[in-house]
């Protein structure tokens, strides 16, 4: 008799894998990269070389003398998780931060964000804005290298002036980390990950609209809505850090509430401080996650509301 | 009639159908083995008592084993010849009780007695007398399901085959059209002249227009998603009721019943002949020649599969039913079954059997869940033996249907997970626990 496989139903499965979601990821963050490259020169490719090298390196040791898995599993088993947070990592630093930026913070997104909490899928909150939002209370700015504006382009006069909105889509003149100047290659990246069916268009047009709203009406000024769209972090928060699978709710429901919150509160945030908003919005927003799933939970189908009783009972009750 | 919209229901999945395999093929009457093992207990309920012993002879169509009570159900020898043995032997479900029936070639008949087809409590007791069970795959009598306390108004006959594969039901349909559409009147008949509704998956238009053509019979062109064919999700997509949380779907007014069971009702009614065959579709890339084939009732798989040309090197996987929510082999030893819609060998590449890993969070289960629970959730409370925790996600409105478990990205056993909180959350309300 042949050797058969047993498993569970179905006996057929689908295509889709961890690993194929998050190499989708990694292409849809590579027109941000090449640009942060292109915009910044070589120490932005440093950068991110280190972030990619510390965070993956992190991953593999930790398994290889924490776990005690060998490495033959490690390398079958290895999901690309950490690469995309060394990448995103890596795109949340100004190109001028020294070597030791991103090390440290892949070492901390990975090693204690990710692998002390469980590894894939366990991590509480995302591991890359929980790397740089670390950095930037350890070290201040100092350790971001400030947000230096690239050599291409026209160098926006003063902080007061407003750059065009073609040079903010663009990226062109535009300070800032790595990978958050170009919008453009942002937008592309996210379309791709819209169509793959990696993430819904709907949940990162919530946050960036509530936000820019948000803000235009703390302001009382809509001139500024789209100027503030398409500036600071916003956009690759939304697009490749919010909506990280691990850190954001189970419904659809559950989803446009944790997004429209986050838009308000990024809006307000932008707003009152005019400072880093968007990752301690994000970082904040995460560990609300648990408790929205908890109460907005899908009711079975076929589920009836118990109206009827219970409206019964009180009339009961009062007659 | 004029065709609807295509109806269908929220969630659900799109599996490749892979029905080409088949479809074109028409259905092959198997010639009946030299032995057949025929098992007592092709039917939820209770096992049926042997009536008949070693070295008994028996025709084609007697009774050799009784049913025992109310859910359970009669068996008949689906050849002629000597009983060889009354033994237990292991079946993917257990240990099993099976009549051994010899085959000697030459097809004596017993028929049932004439009964008064225009009455419908004769009809309902028939069917139960033939034997007939729901041939979909769960197998639960046919005759507690068309004598139902509640008024029934609706009679769905679910046509849609969502099982990715299966093209036995869409051969029938398209080869035996009248004696399916006499079964479904009889069955309407004996449920008090309800209305009959055939639910059909757009990918056989050949089946929705030849249907369409009877002006007694209300063709619901379906769109193709799995699991459409779920009682639930069928009545929602055809009629719009809603079937309520532990109800049946007699609760509606609804009658859900599968295309072969009407063949069989017409059988045993029109033809005074008890449920004793059934078509079933042999496929799937592991099979030389895949076919729909008429196949005796107790037929080995061994011989069924070398009548298709046995099976390809690179085999891996047998199942006995669709390839969503059949039963896995361990080899291919097992008896055909009332049951059976079909066999399957599957490949590596088409089973897709993978190491599971770390739950993402993606929620792409809950998204494909046609009950709207959250499967992920099941599985990690589950995991973690809080299955009453587990439960609030709604693990007891399970229809395992797969659909979860088929779009996972990390492959994990969603299905087996919430299989075993169910059994636990049974066991736990078993010992007066909440």
């Amino acid at each position: 008799m042949e050797r058969l496989i047993i498993s569970n139903t179905p006996h057929v499965r689908g295509n889709a894998s961890t690993r194929r979601i998050m190499i989708d990821v990694l292409i849809a963050l590579s027109p941000a990269a090449v640009a942060g490259v292109v915009f910044f020169g070589w120490r932005a490719a440093l950068v991110m070389a280190i972030a990619l090298l510390s965070s993956v390196g992190t991953e593999v040791l930790y398994r290889l003398f924490v776990k005690k898995e060998d490495i033959k599993r490690i390398t079958a088993t290895y999901d690309f998780t950490s690469t995309v947070t060394g990448l995103l990592l890596g795109l949340n630093l100004g190109s001028q931060s020294p070597w030791y930026a991103p090390l440290l913070g892949g070492i901390f997104a990975v090693g204690v964000v990710k692998m002390l909490f469980g590894g894939t899928g366990k991590n509480f909150v995302n591991p890359a804005i929980a790397g740089r939002v670390f950095l930037m209370m350890s070290f201040g700015t100092a350790v971001s290298g400030g947000w230096l504006a690239p050599s291409i382009g026209a160098i926006a006069p003063s902080e007061s002036a407003v750059p065009s909105l073609v040079d903010l889509l663009i990226g062109t003149g535009i300070a800032g980390s790595i990978g958050e100047t170009s919008k453009l290659c942002l937008l592309a990246g996210g379309a791709y990950l819209v169509i793959r069916g990696v993430i819904d268009w709907k949940y990162p047009t919530i946050y960036i609209l509530v936000a820019g709203l948000t803000l235009s009406l703390y302001k009382l000024d809509f001139s500024i809505f789209l100027p503030s769209i398409l500036s600071g972090g916003l956009m690759l928060g939304a697009i490749f850090m919010a909506t990280d699978y691990v850190t954001t709710p189970n419904t659809m429901l559950g989803n446009i509430v944790y997004f429209a919150v986050l838009g308000v509160l990024t809006g307000l945030f932008r707003g009152i401080t005019g400072g880093e908003s968007v990752s301690y919005c994000i970082l904040l927003m995460n560990i609300t996650v648990p408790l929205i799933d908890r109460f907005i939970a899908p009711k079975p189908f076929g589920y009836v509301k118990p109206e009827k009783k219970a409206k019964a009972a009180k009339e009961g009750n009062n007659g | 009639m004029p065709v609807l919209s295509k109806s269908t229901f929220k969630g659900g999945v799109h599996v490749p159908d892979m029905k080409a395999l088949s479809s074109g093929s028409a259905i092959e009457v198997m010639p009946a083995p030299e032995r057949v093992f025929i098992s007592v207990q092709q039917h939820i309920g209770k096992p049926a008592v042997p009536v008949v012993s070693e070295g008994d002879a028996v025709k084609k169509g007697q009774l050799i084993a009784s049913q025992d009570g109310f859910i359970s159900a009669n068996v008949y020898s689906s050849v002629s010849g000597e009983v060889e043995a009354v033994k237990k032997l292991a079946t993917n479900a257990g240990m099993q009780t099976f009549i051994v029936v010899k085959n000697d070639f030459k097809d004596e008949e017993v028929l049932l007695d004439e009964i008064d087809d225009s009455d419908g409590a004769a009809i309902a007791k028939r069917v139960g007398e033939a034997g007939i069970v729901g041939l979909g795959g769960a197998g639960f009598p046919t005759f507690v399901k068309i004598t139902p306390k509640e008024k029934i108004d609706v009679l769905l006959i679910n046509a849609a085959e969502c099982e990715p594969y299966l093209t036995c039901d869409h051969r029938v349909l398209i080869e035996y059209t009248e004696q399916f559409v006499e079964g479904a009147r009889l069955a309407s008949k004996a449920l008090g002249g309800a209305k009959i509704f055939v639910g059909v998956e757009d990918n056989k238009p050949d089946v929705i227009e030849k249907l369409s053509s009877f002006d007694d019979l209300n063709v619901v062109p379906l769109k193709k998603k799995y699991p459409q064919g779920g009682e639930k999700q069928l009545i929602f997509a055809v009629t719009g009721r809603k079937v309520g949380i532990g109800k049946l779907p007699a609760s509606t007014g609804v009658c859900v019943l599968n295309v072969q069971t009407a063949r069989a009702i017409y059988k045993a009614i029109k033809e005074r002949r008890p449920l004793y065959e059934r078509v079933m579709t042999v496929t799937g890339k592991g099979v030389k020649t895949p076919k729909n084939l008429l196949v005796a009732n107790g037929t080995p798989y061994t011989e069924i599969l070398a009548f298709c040309g046995g099976m390809t090197d690179d085999a891996i996987k047998a199942v006995a039913g669709g390839p969503m929510m059949g039963k896995v082999l361990p080899f291919v030893n097992g008896y055909a079954k009332k049951t059976d819609s079909g066999l399957l060998i599957l490949t590596d590449k088409e089973a897709n059997v993978r190491e599971p890993s770390a739950c993402i969070n993606c929620s792409r289960c809950a998204k494909a869940c046609p009950m709207k629970l959250m499967p992920m959730y099941i599985d990690l409370f589950t995991l973690e033996q809080k299955y009453e925790r587990a439960g609030e996600y709604g693990a007891m409105n399970c229809i395992e249907c797969g659909a979860c478990a088929y779009v996972c990205p990390a492959k994990r056993d969603l299905v087996g997970s919430i299989q075993y909180c169910k059994k636990k959350l049974r066991e736990i309300s078993a010992q007066g626990g909440k």
